[in-house]
Protein backbone atom coordinates (compact mmCIF):
# COMPACT_ATOMS: atom_id res chain seq x y z
CA UNK A 1 0.00 0.00 0.00
CA UNK A 2 2.94 2.31 0.48
CA UNK A 3 4.01 2.32 -3.13
CA UNK A 4 2.88 4.32 -6.11
CA UNK A 5 3.05 2.48 -9.40
CA UNK A 6 4.16 4.19 -12.58
CA UNK A 7 3.61 3.39 -16.20
CA UNK A 8 5.14 5.24 -19.11
CA UNK A 9 2.35 4.21 -21.43
CA UNK A 10 -0.29 6.24 -19.66
CA UNK A 11 -1.55 9.25 -21.53
CA UNK A 12 -1.44 12.46 -19.57
CA UNK A 13 -4.71 14.40 -19.79
CA UNK A 14 -3.59 17.31 -17.68
CA UNK A 15 -1.88 18.60 -14.56
CA UNK A 16 -3.58 21.21 -12.39
CA UNK A 17 -2.86 23.00 -9.14
CA UNK A 18 -5.33 22.99 -6.26
CA UNK A 19 -5.01 26.25 -4.41
CA UNK A 20 -8.50 27.53 -3.72
CA UNK A 21 -11.81 25.91 -2.90
CA UNK A 22 -12.92 26.91 -6.37
CA UNK A 23 -10.11 24.78 -7.84
CA UNK A 24 -11.57 21.78 -6.03
CA UNK A 25 -14.90 22.29 -7.77
CA UNK A 26 -13.30 23.06 -11.14
CA UNK A 27 -10.95 20.08 -11.29
CA UNK A 28 -13.58 17.78 -9.82
CA UNK A 29 -15.87 18.73 -12.71
CA UNK A 30 -13.02 18.03 -15.10
CA UNK A 31 -12.57 14.54 -13.63
CA UNK A 32 -16.29 13.92 -14.09
CA UNK A 33 -15.94 15.04 -17.69
CA UNK A 34 -13.10 12.58 -18.31
CA UNK A 35 -15.10 9.80 -16.64
CA UNK A 36 -17.96 10.59 -18.98
CA UNK A 37 -15.57 10.58 -21.94
CA UNK A 38 -14.38 7.16 -20.80
CA UNK A 39 -18.04 6.15 -21.11
CA UNK A 40 -18.47 5.40 -17.44
CA UNK A 41 -22.04 5.26 -16.15
CA UNK A 42 -23.56 7.79 -13.80
CA UNK A 43 -22.76 5.70 -10.72
CA UNK A 44 -19.12 5.28 -11.78
CA UNK A 45 -18.86 9.00 -12.58
CA UNK A 46 -20.30 9.93 -9.21
CA UNK A 47 -17.93 7.57 -7.42
CA UNK A 48 -14.70 8.82 -8.98
CA UNK A 49 -15.82 12.45 -8.72
CA UNK A 50 -16.64 12.08 -5.03
CA UNK A 51 -13.40 10.19 -4.41
CA UNK A 52 -11.22 12.91 -5.94
CA UNK A 53 -13.24 15.55 -4.15
CA UNK A 54 -12.14 13.97 -0.87
CA UNK A 55 -8.50 13.92 -1.94
CA UNK A 56 -8.57 17.51 -3.22
CA UNK A 57 -10.15 18.68 0.02
CA UNK A 58 -7.49 16.90 2.06
CA UNK A 59 -4.75 18.65 0.07
CA UNK A 60 -6.58 21.95 0.53
CA UNK A 61 -7.24 21.41 4.25
CA UNK A 62 -4.03 19.78 5.44
CA UNK A 63 -1.29 20.51 2.90
CA UNK A 64 -2.01 24.06 1.74
CA UNK A 65 -2.91 22.66 -1.67
CA UNK A 66 -1.09 20.54 -4.20
CA UNK A 67 -1.12 19.26 -7.75
CA UNK A 68 -3.48 16.93 -9.57
CA UNK A 69 -2.38 14.73 -12.45
CA UNK A 70 -5.07 13.21 -14.62
CA UNK A 71 -4.11 10.28 -16.83
CA UNK A 72 -5.70 7.65 -18.98
CA UNK A 73 -4.22 4.21 -19.30
CA UNK A 74 -4.66 0.52 -19.70
CA UNK A 75 -4.75 -1.44 -16.44
CA UNK A 76 -5.03 -5.22 -16.74
CA UNK A 77 -6.71 -4.83 -20.10
CA UNK A 78 -9.19 -2.27 -18.85
CA UNK A 79 -9.52 1.39 -19.79
CA UNK A 80 -8.78 3.32 -16.63
CA UNK A 81 -8.89 6.87 -15.46
CA UNK A 82 -5.98 7.58 -13.13
CA UNK A 83 -5.93 10.58 -10.81
CA UNK A 84 -2.86 11.38 -8.74
CA UNK A 85 -2.78 13.97 -5.97
CA UNK A 86 0.64 15.23 -5.00
CA UNK A 87 1.30 17.62 -2.15
CA UNK A 88 4.29 18.93 -0.24
CA UNK A 89 2.39 19.16 3.01
CA UNK A 90 3.21 17.82 6.46
CA UNK A 91 2.68 14.19 5.42
CA UNK A 92 0.78 11.55 7.35
CA UNK A 93 2.68 9.95 10.23
CA UNK A 94 0.38 7.04 10.89
CA UNK A 95 -1.11 5.88 7.60
CA UNK A 96 -3.02 3.04 9.18
CA UNK A 97 -4.71 5.43 11.57
CA UNK A 98 -5.49 7.93 8.81
CA UNK A 99 -6.99 5.14 6.73
CA UNK A 100 -9.33 4.01 9.50
CA UNK A 101 -13.01 4.93 9.52
CA UNK A 102 -13.85 7.94 11.63
CA UNK A 103 -10.33 9.16 12.32
CA UNK A 104 -9.83 12.87 11.84
CA UNK A 105 -7.09 15.11 13.14
CA UNK A 106 -9.27 18.11 12.48
CA UNK A 107 -12.95 18.87 12.22
CA UNK A 108 -13.80 16.40 9.48
CA UNK A 109 -15.83 13.23 9.62
CA UNK A 110 -12.81 11.00 9.17
CA UNK A 111 -14.27 9.07 6.26
CA UNK A 112 -12.43 10.78 3.42
CA UNK A 113 -9.48 8.41 2.93
CA UNK A 114 -11.16 5.08 3.84
CA UNK A 115 -14.28 6.12 1.90
CA UNK A 116 -12.22 7.03 -1.15
CA UNK A 117 -10.56 3.63 -1.06
CA UNK A 118 -13.97 1.96 -1.15
CA UNK A 119 -15.14 4.15 -4.03
CA UNK A 120 -12.34 3.34 -6.47
CA UNK A 121 -10.93 0.21 -8.13
CA UNK A 122 -7.35 0.82 -7.05
CA UNK A 123 -6.02 3.03 -4.28
CA UNK A 124 -2.37 3.82 -3.60
CA UNK A 125 -0.97 6.08 -0.96
CA UNK A 126 2.53 7.14 -0.07
CA UNK A 127 3.42 9.65 2.59
CA UNK A 128 6.46 10.89 4.37
CA UNK A 129 6.51 13.16 7.37
CA UNK A 130 7.49 16.74 6.47
CA UNK A 131 7.87 15.73 2.81
CA UNK A 132 4.34 15.33 1.57
CA UNK A 133 1.71 12.91 0.40
CA UNK A 134 0.88 11.20 -2.87
CA UNK A 135 -2.46 9.51 -3.35
CA UNK A 136 -3.33 7.75 -6.60
CA UNK A 137 -6.75 6.41 -7.43
CA UNK A 138 -7.84 4.42 -10.48
CA UNK A 139 -11.28 3.75 -11.80
CA UNK A 140 -12.18 1.58 -14.75
CA UNK A 141 -15.36 0.61 -16.44
CA UNK B 1 40.47 91.01 -29.42
CA UNK B 2 37.44 89.93 -31.39
CA UNK B 3 38.43 86.29 -30.98
CA UNK B 4 38.28 86.73 -27.20
CA UNK B 5 34.76 88.17 -27.42
CA UNK B 6 33.64 85.17 -29.47
CA UNK B 7 35.24 82.93 -26.91
CA UNK B 8 33.48 84.78 -24.06
CA UNK B 9 30.23 84.55 -26.00
CA UNK B 10 30.77 80.83 -26.60
CA UNK B 11 31.43 80.26 -22.93
CA UNK B 12 28.20 82.07 -22.09
CA UNK B 13 26.29 79.99 -24.61
CA UNK B 14 27.73 76.73 -23.33
CA UNK B 15 26.73 77.75 -19.82
CA UNK B 16 23.24 78.47 -21.15
CA UNK B 17 23.21 75.02 -22.77
CA UNK B 18 24.24 73.49 -19.45
CA UNK B 19 21.48 75.40 -17.66
CA UNK B 20 18.87 74.21 -20.12
CA UNK B 21 20.07 70.62 -19.92
CA UNK B 22 19.98 70.60 -16.14
CA UNK B 23 16.47 72.12 -16.25
CA UNK B 24 15.41 69.33 -18.59
CA UNK B 25 17.05 66.80 -16.32
CA UNK B 26 15.04 68.28 -13.45
CA UNK B 27 11.86 67.73 -15.44
CA UNK B 28 11.23 71.11 -16.96
CA UNK B 29 10.50 70.51 -20.63
CA UNK B 30 9.36 74.03 -21.43
CA UNK B 31 12.86 75.44 -21.68
CA UNK B 32 14.56 75.88 -25.03
CA UNK B 33 17.95 77.18 -26.08
CA UNK B 34 17.72 80.57 -27.68
CA UNK B 35 20.18 80.69 -30.51
CA UNK B 36 21.11 84.25 -31.49
CA UNK B 37 24.17 83.75 -33.55
CA UNK B 38 24.58 81.39 -36.40
CA UNK B 39 27.85 79.44 -36.21
CA UNK B 40 29.21 75.98 -35.43
CA UNK B 41 27.57 75.92 -32.00
CA UNK B 42 24.13 76.63 -33.43
CA UNK B 43 23.92 73.08 -34.79
CA UNK B 44 24.48 71.71 -31.32
CA UNK B 45 21.93 74.10 -29.85
CA UNK B 46 19.31 73.15 -32.40
CA UNK B 47 20.02 69.46 -31.97
CA UNK B 48 19.44 69.83 -28.24
CA UNK B 49 16.17 71.69 -28.85
CA UNK B 50 15.00 68.94 -31.18
CA UNK B 51 15.95 66.39 -28.55
CA UNK B 52 13.87 68.23 -25.96
CA UNK B 53 10.95 68.34 -28.42
CA UNK B 54 11.25 64.61 -29.00
CA UNK B 55 11.46 63.94 -25.31
CA UNK B 56 8.37 66.08 -24.67
CA UNK B 57 6.48 64.18 -27.35
CA UNK B 58 7.55 60.77 -26.01
CA UNK B 59 6.60 61.77 -22.50
CA UNK B 60 3.21 63.00 -23.67
CA UNK B 61 2.65 59.72 -25.51
CA UNK B 62 3.58 57.55 -22.56
CA UNK B 63 1.46 59.70 -20.24
CA UNK B 64 -1.45 59.25 -22.63
CA UNK B 65 -0.82 55.50 -22.72
CA UNK B 66 -0.65 55.34 -18.96
CA UNK B 67 -3.92 57.22 -18.66
CA UNK B 68 -5.54 54.89 -21.16
CA UNK B 69 -4.21 51.86 -19.27
CA UNK B 70 -5.40 53.25 -15.96
CA UNK B 71 -8.80 53.87 -17.47
CA UNK B 72 -8.94 50.30 -18.78
CA UNK B 73 -7.74 48.97 -15.44
CA UNK B 74 -10.39 50.85 -13.51
CA UNK B 75 -12.99 49.56 -15.98
CA UNK B 76 -11.76 45.99 -15.37
CA UNK B 77 -11.82 46.60 -11.64
CA UNK B 78 -15.39 47.82 -11.93
CA UNK B 79 -16.31 44.74 -13.92
CA UNK B 80 -14.60 42.55 -11.36
CA UNK B 81 -16.53 44.24 -8.57
CA UNK B 82 -19.75 43.62 -10.49
CA UNK B 83 -18.87 39.96 -10.96
CA UNK B 84 -18.04 39.53 -7.28
CA UNK B 85 -21.29 41.26 -6.37
CA UNK B 86 -23.18 39.00 -8.75
CA UNK B 87 -21.50 35.98 -7.21
CA UNK B 88 -22.56 37.14 -3.77
CA UNK B 89 -26.08 37.70 -5.09
CA UNK B 90 -25.96 34.23 -6.52
CA UNK B 91 -24.94 32.87 -3.15
CA UNK B 92 -28.02 34.47 -1.65
CA UNK B 93 -30.25 33.61 -4.55
CA UNK B 94 -29.23 30.01 -4.74
CA UNK B 95 -30.38 29.30 -1.24
CA UNK B 96 -33.83 30.88 -1.17
CA UNK B 97 -35.97 29.68 1.67
CA UNK B 98 -39.67 29.84 0.97
CA UNK B 99 -42.69 29.06 3.02
CA UNK B 100 -44.90 26.85 0.92
CA UNK B 101 -47.50 25.84 3.41
CA UNK B 102 -48.63 27.02 6.80
CA UNK B 103 -45.91 25.21 8.59
CA UNK B 104 -43.49 24.06 5.90
CA UNK B 105 -40.30 25.67 4.66
CA UNK B 106 -38.55 24.59 1.50
CA UNK B 107 -34.91 25.19 0.73
CA UNK B 108 -33.80 23.98 -2.69
CA UNK B 109 -30.03 23.90 -3.04
CA UNK B 110 -28.60 24.17 -6.54
CA UNK B 111 -24.97 23.82 -7.55
CA UNK B 112 -21.90 23.03 -5.53
CA UNK B 113 -22.17 23.16 -1.79
CA UNK B 114 -18.82 24.53 -0.68
CA UNK B 115 -18.22 25.60 2.92
CA UNK B 116 -19.20 29.20 2.30
CA UNK B 117 -22.49 28.34 0.65
CA UNK B 118 -23.26 25.63 3.17
CA UNK B 119 -22.81 28.18 5.93
CA UNK B 120 -25.11 30.70 4.24
CA UNK B 121 -27.64 27.99 3.50
CA UNK B 122 -27.69 26.86 7.11
CA UNK B 123 -27.98 30.42 8.46
CA UNK B 124 -30.81 31.24 6.04
CA UNK B 125 -32.77 28.18 6.97
CA UNK B 126 -32.33 28.57 10.72
CA UNK B 127 -33.22 32.25 10.58
CA UNK B 128 -36.33 31.49 8.59
CA UNK B 129 -37.34 28.80 11.07
CA UNK B 130 -37.06 31.36 13.86
CA UNK B 131 -38.87 34.08 11.87
CA UNK B 132 -41.79 31.96 10.73
CA UNK B 133 -42.08 29.50 13.57
CA UNK B 134 -42.42 26.70 11.04
CA UNK B 135 -41.74 23.26 12.48
CA UNK B 136 -41.20 21.44 9.19
CA UNK B 137 -38.48 22.10 6.66
CA UNK B 138 -37.37 20.39 3.48
CA UNK B 139 -33.85 20.67 2.18
CA UNK B 140 -33.85 19.59 -1.44
CA UNK B 141 -30.48 18.66 -2.91
CA UNK B 142 -31.61 17.50 -6.36
CA UNK B 143 -29.43 20.24 -7.82
CA UNK B 144 -26.27 19.28 -5.94
CA UNK B 145 -24.03 17.18 -8.21
CA UNK B 146 -21.50 15.96 -5.63
CA UNK B 147 -22.04 14.95 -2.03
CA UNK B 148 -18.71 14.26 -0.36
CA UNK B 149 -18.08 13.85 3.37
CA UNK B 150 -17.82 17.59 3.88
CA UNK B 151 -21.19 18.25 2.26
CA UNK B 152 -22.72 15.34 4.18
CA UNK B 153 -21.31 16.85 7.36
CA UNK B 154 -22.92 20.20 6.53
CA UNK B 155 -26.25 18.48 5.91
CA UNK B 156 -26.05 16.63 9.21
CA UNK B 157 -25.20 19.84 11.07
CA UNK B 158 -28.05 21.71 9.42
CA UNK B 159 -30.56 19.04 10.33
CA UNK B 160 -29.29 18.86 13.91
CA UNK B 161 -29.38 22.65 14.31
CA UNK B 162 -32.91 22.82 12.89
CA UNK B 163 -33.96 20.15 15.34
CA UNK B 164 -32.52 22.19 18.20
CA UNK B 165 -34.81 25.01 17.11
CA UNK B 166 -37.76 22.64 17.21
CA UNK B 167 -38.07 22.03 13.49
CA UNK B 168 -37.89 18.74 11.63
CA UNK B 169 -35.70 18.81 8.55
CA UNK B 170 -36.23 16.39 5.69
CA UNK B 171 -33.58 15.95 3.01
CA UNK B 172 -34.93 15.22 -0.44
CA UNK B 173 -33.47 14.71 -3.89
CA UNK B 174 -30.69 12.27 -3.14
CA UNK B 175 -30.18 10.46 -6.44
CA UNK B 176 -29.56 6.69 -6.49
CA UNK B 177 -25.95 7.27 -7.56
CA UNK B 178 -25.34 9.70 -4.71
CA UNK B 179 -27.10 7.39 -2.24
CA UNK B 180 -24.74 4.55 -3.20
CA UNK B 181 -21.73 6.82 -2.97
CA UNK B 182 -22.70 8.01 0.51
CA UNK B 183 -23.01 4.39 1.63
CA UNK B 184 -19.56 3.57 0.25
CA UNK B 185 -18.06 6.57 1.95
CA UNK B 186 -19.32 5.03 5.14
CA UNK B 187 -21.43 7.93 6.32
CA UNK B 188 -24.52 7.10 8.32
CA UNK B 189 -27.37 9.36 7.28
CA UNK B 190 -30.00 7.20 8.92
CA UNK B 191 -30.47 9.79 11.65
CA UNK B 192 -31.88 12.07 8.95
CA UNK B 193 -35.33 11.69 7.43
CA UNK B 194 -34.73 11.43 3.70
CA UNK B 195 -37.12 11.26 0.76
CA UNK B 196 -36.27 10.43 -2.84
CA UNK B 197 -37.94 13.44 -4.41
CA UNK B 198 -39.10 16.87 -3.35
CA UNK B 199 -42.64 15.77 -4.10
CA UNK B 200 -42.37 12.81 -1.73
CA UNK B 201 -40.99 15.10 0.93
CA UNK B 202 -43.86 17.57 0.40
CA UNK B 203 -46.49 14.88 0.69
CA UNK B 204 -44.84 13.54 3.81
CA UNK B 205 -44.55 17.00 5.36
CA UNK B 206 -48.11 18.00 4.52
CA UNK B 207 -49.52 14.82 5.90
CA UNK B 208 -47.53 15.21 9.07
CA UNK B 209 -48.61 18.82 9.19
CA UNK B 210 -52.28 17.89 8.90
CA UNK B 211 -51.94 15.40 11.66
CA UNK B 212 -50.23 17.99 13.80
CA UNK B 213 -52.84 20.69 13.22
CA UNK B 214 -55.77 18.36 13.68
CA UNK B 215 -54.22 16.90 16.75
CA UNK B 216 -55.07 13.37 15.66
CA UNK B 217 -51.72 11.98 16.65
CA UNK B 218 -49.23 13.34 19.08
CA UNK B 219 -46.08 14.37 17.26
CA UNK B 220 -43.81 12.00 19.16
CA UNK B 221 -45.85 9.05 17.97
CA UNK B 222 -45.75 10.32 14.46
CA UNK B 223 -42.41 9.02 13.33
CA UNK B 224 -43.31 5.49 14.34
CA UNK B 225 -46.60 5.73 12.46
CA UNK B 226 -44.78 6.92 9.36
CA UNK B 227 -42.13 4.26 9.54
CA UNK B 228 -44.68 1.43 9.47
CA UNK B 229 -46.29 2.70 6.26
N1 LIG C 1 -2.84 15.28 2.10
C1 LIG C 1 -2.74 15.14 3.44
N2 LIG C 1 -1.70 15.70 4.11
C2 LIG C 1 -1.60 15.58 5.45
N3 LIG C 1 -2.49 14.93 6.22
C3 LIG C 1 -3.55 14.35 5.62
C4 LIG C 1 -3.73 14.43 4.21
N4 LIG C 1 -4.86 13.76 3.89
C5 LIG C 1 -5.35 13.28 5.05
N5 LIG C 1 -4.56 13.64 6.09
C6 LIG C 1 -4.75 13.24 7.51
O1 LIG C 1 -5.56 12.08 7.55
C7 LIG C 1 -6.72 12.30 8.34
C8 LIG C 1 -7.89 11.53 7.80
O2 LIG C 1 -8.30 12.05 6.54
P1 LIG C 1 -9.76 11.82 6.04
O3 LIG C 1 -10.02 10.36 6.07
O4 LIG C 1 -9.95 12.49 4.73
O5 LIG C 1 -10.67 12.48 7.16
P2 LIG C 1 -10.94 14.02 7.47
O6 LIG C 1 -10.48 14.82 6.31
O7 LIG C 1 -12.41 14.12 7.67
O8 LIG C 1 -10.18 14.33 8.70
C9 LIG C 1 -6.92 13.79 8.35
O9 LIG C 1 -7.62 14.24 9.50
C10 LIG C 1 -5.47 14.31 8.31
O10 LIG C 1 -4.92 14.30 9.59
MG1 LIG D 1 -10.83 14.42 4.32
Amino acid sequence: MNEISFDNNWEQLGKYPIVTEHDIVKIRQLVRHHAKEARMGIVEQTRITTAVSELFRNMFNYAEGGDVLIERGNIDGKNALIVTCIDQGPGIEDLELAMSDGYTSGMGMGYGLPGTKRLVDRFEIQSEKDKGTIVRVMKWR
Amino acid sequence: MSEKIVFEKAKERIEHIEDVLSSVAAGDLDVRIEAEIEDDLTGVEEAINILIEDLTYELKQSKKMREELEEKLSKIEDQQKTIIRQQDDLLELSSPVSKVWDNILILPVIGTLDSQRAQIMMENLLQKIVDTGCTMSILDITGVPTVDTQVANHLLKTVTSARLLGADCIISGISPAIAQTIVHLGIDLSVIKTKATLQDAMIYAMRKNNQLTHGKIKSDHLSETEETE
